[in-house]
């Protein structure tokens, strides 16, 4: 298995199995700097320019299972739109992984969740089996929870306070660019947010609110503010935990690296590209993408998920 | 027949004689009168306190004693409660279900839907989007507003029907048109469903790339629009110029009113198996005959989720009094446009609809979007704020528009030419004078 990137343009995808996925990992986890040196990096330069080339609309990222049932256009803003297509297989194990964020930042069974952000954002179409065809149980259905989404528009922060009034979801997931005017709302109307939220989760594909921001939001809001970090392209989620303040990965679902850009630096010395391999993506894998969120890996210990290897950031 | 249509006799329904429709409309009456007047405080407070015992409806004319509500009332229920449980909805078990919304000048209205609900509705209204002709296997384009009922039900239909789907990243707005246009580009579905301003801006976005839309929908077969009502001519326009075998068009709301058109375009067909449609008179309130233009006033017909009856949508619509060539008995109807957005020229109640039916007959004028501009005082004339087509002399134009108006309605027409709507009135078919001026285009 030493070499290219099954996944890179010069190989035909045809190659691509769900041995070949297996023994990546089985590689990953035993010889991880075997697995770095020799097998390239997967960058979004590199899939919009394959895309470009070769005309497939999933860059080449093909595998010889049967065409999966939904696709959706990313959020990236790319010389041309990129997709991922999900089989039924995949919307299980993504939904599972929003479940598992969900329970992290302590949602459950009863609980309202509230989303402010587009339906296209794996935030909102995990939730639930009703937003996404062929999506057998989402994040809300295996925890039985009420979910409520927004629109992802700024400019229906109105609609998102009517939302927290209304249905006071326990926790409200929030793109990090409704961050402002959802708070100018809730400042407009002298709100106490606290009332009726418990928790609030920021989000955005590709980056991390910055701590200090955070903070100061939180101030303002008078809730707690959680983070999570989303690399659509990998299919990735990962939630900052509330306990031990960094974000969790589970190494079921991903392998996640954070390679030193200059040459002898002590690995994990400074915030670095993460670099993303995702285990349940078969149809259209990402092995080693490296992704444009910035963190640093820390070692596994938190109580609230034991073995768990963390980012912080 | 079972309280819900199976496959089977589903296919049979949609041709059965009025009367026996009516009796089976009756009957799902009555089973969501009981249902309401016992697991909902909303209606059981309202049918109490106006003498109203739903044992005691035994027809339709009784039916038609049952009080109306609408989205205003709706509002001031959940307002006093603090809570989207305005006591018009039943909570299935945690996990079976979902809130969505409507919005609106008013305010936001939340409605929830279970699974069952989901089910019900969008297993019917699969119907429809085979009639339009998807497939299984086929590759349908879906927006993805999760806020909105449709996109649950889509969400059925593609699983029921066995169609595969793709989702532009973003929302049904205009301003997402690029982004919908590179998946139709790229992802080449066969089937498009979409909100019908949505498709004018597409329209506007391959203009700007100078894309031909036919090339760009060369392997579309089939359209489905929603959203605002398409004249006749815009069909027929919309079809040619997208080149695709057709494009139907649907009615619906979350509240639970569903028509759609099939092949002979001959107006709505109302699914009966999951709403009840009246019209009524805005000022008496009492039901309009087949023909005449009214409020849609709906009741759905599905005892679970949030259940609206006799809910006064606040549309202008009609039943239409004919049968469709298809066969079908499912009566006919048309919605022109919400009451709001009706103005008052010359003493006389026109909506948007009317004066693009009246434009329509310049050819140069199909489709080109449009709106108007309303005073909130007297207006003896209308105010047109129009697209310049990409042919034709817009004084000579508007001229004939003029002329066009004037015969049609007796009014004189002053327009405004630009050369694309401003974006912030992007889908908006009425625009107050207030917000207008000071505006340049």
């Amino acid at each position: 298995m030493h070499g290219a990137n099954p996944m890179s343009p010069s190989k035909s995808p045809s190659h691509f199995t769900l041995r070949t996925l297996r023994a990546l990992r089985a590689k990953a986890v035993r010889w991880p700097e075997d697995f770095a040196a020799t097998v390239p990096l997967m960058t979004l330069e590199g899939l919009v320019s394959e895309k470009m080339k070769s005309g497939d609309v999933y860059s080449s990222r093909r595998t010889k299972r049967p065409s999966p049932k939904v696709a959706f256009q990313l959020e990236y803003d790319a010389e041309t739109p990129l997709y991922v297509a999900l089989d039924s297989n995949e919307l299980r194990r993504y939904a599972e992984t929003l479940r598992r964020c969900w329970s992290l930042f302590g949602i459950a069974k009863g609980d309202r969740v509230g989303i402010f952000d587009y339906g296209t954002s794996p935030i909102s179409y995990l939730a639930s089996s009703t937003f996404t065809p062929y999506l057998e149980r989402g994040a809300a259905d295996i925890l039985g929870c009420l979910p409520i989404c927004n629109d992802g528009l700024a400019n229906l922060s109105q609609r998102a306070v009517d939302i927290v009034k209304f249905v006071r979801p326990r926790v409200l997931f929030l793109r990090t660019d409704c961050l402002q005017p959802f708070t100018h709302e809730i400042g407009r109307g002298s709100l106490a947010l606290s009332s009726w939220v418990e928790t609030l989760v920021v989000v955005e594909n590709e980056g991390v609110l910055p701590r200090a921001e955070r903070d100061a939001y939180q101030a303002k809001l008078g809730v707690p503010i959680h983070r999570m970090m989303r690399a659509d392209a990998a299919m990735f989620l990962a939630p900052e935990c509330p306990r031990c303040g960094f974000f969790h990965v589970w190494s079921d679902l991903y392998h996640v690296e954070a390679p030193q850009e200059r040459p002898g630096q002590k690995s994990g010395a400074q915030p670095s590209r993460l670099v993303i391999t995702n285990w349940f993506a078969t149809s259209r894998p990402a092995i080693r993408y490296l992704s444009h969120v910035n963190g640093v890996l820390q070692p596994a210990g938190c109580p609230a998920a034991a073995g768990a290897p963390r980012i912080s950031a | 027949m079972s309280k819900h249509a199976s496959a089977g006799s589903r296919k049979e329904m949609d041709r059965w004689p009025g009367d026996r429709v009516e009796r089976y409309q009756l009957r799902a009456l009555k089973r969501v009168l009981r249902y309401a007047h016992q697991e909902l405080p909303f209606y059981r407070e309202r049918f109490d306190r106006m003498g109203v015992a739903p044992d005691k409806i035994k027809t339709l004319t009784d039916f038609a004693r049952v009080p109306m509500f609408t989205k205003k009332d709706a509002l001031a229920t959940q307002r006093q409660k603090k809570s989207f449980q305005a006591g018009l909805e039943k909570l299935d078990a945690p996990g079976n279900g979902v809130l969505c919304m409507t919005s609106g000048t008013l305010g936001t209205s939340f409605l929830y839907l279970s699974k069952k609900w989901a089910a019900i509705r969008g297993d019917s209204l699969a119907r429809a989007y085979r009639w339009g002709g998807l497939r299984r296997g086929m590759r349908m384009l879906m927006a993805a507003p999760a806020w909105h009922s449709l996109a649950v039900q889509e969400t059925r239909v593609i699983q029921r029907i066995g169609a595969t789907c793709v989702v532009p990243w973003g929302t049904f707005l205009p301003q997402y048109a690029p982004h919908f246009l590179d998946t139709i580009l790229d992802v080449k579905p066969a089937f498009v469903s979409i909100f019908l301003p949505m498709l004018y801006a597409l329209l506007a976005e391959c203009r700007r790339r100078q894309v031909s839309p036919a090339h760009a929908f060369k392997n579309v077969k089939a359209v489905l629009v929603v959203g605002a009502p398409m004249t006749p001519r815009s069909r027929v326009g919309l079809k040619k110029e997208l080149g695709v075998t057709d494009v139907f068009e649907g009615l619906g709301n979350p509240e639970g009113l569903t028509a759609m058109e099939c092949r002979f375009h001959a107006g709505h067909h109302i699914f009966i198996d999951c709403c009840y449609v009246e019209i009524v008179d805005p000022t008496t309130r009492l039901p309009l005959p087949a023909g005449q233009r009214g409020n849609v006033v709906i009741t759905s017909l599905i005892p679970h989720g949030s259940l609206y009856l006799r809910y006064d949508t606040e549309d202008l619509g009609v039943v239409l009094p004919r049968q469709c060539k298809c066969g079908r008995s499912w009566p006919l109807m048309e919605v022109y446009d919400r009451r709001a957005n009706t103005l008052r020229v010359a003493g006389q109640e026109i909506v948007p609809y009317d004066v693009r039916l009246c434009l329509e007959a310049l050819p140069e004028l199909v489709n080109i979007p449009f709106a108007l501009i309303r005073s909130e005082t007297k207006m003896d004339f209308l105010r047109l704020l129009i697209q310049k087509p990409l042919t034709g002399n817009v004084t000579e134009l508007g001229m004939r528009i003029n002329g066009l108006i004037r015969e049609r309605f007796g009014f004189d027409c002053r327009e405004d030419w630009a050369e694309e709507l401003p974006q912030r009135w992007k889908g908006v078919t009425v625009i107050e004078e207030k917000d207008w001026r000071g505006t340049h285009v």
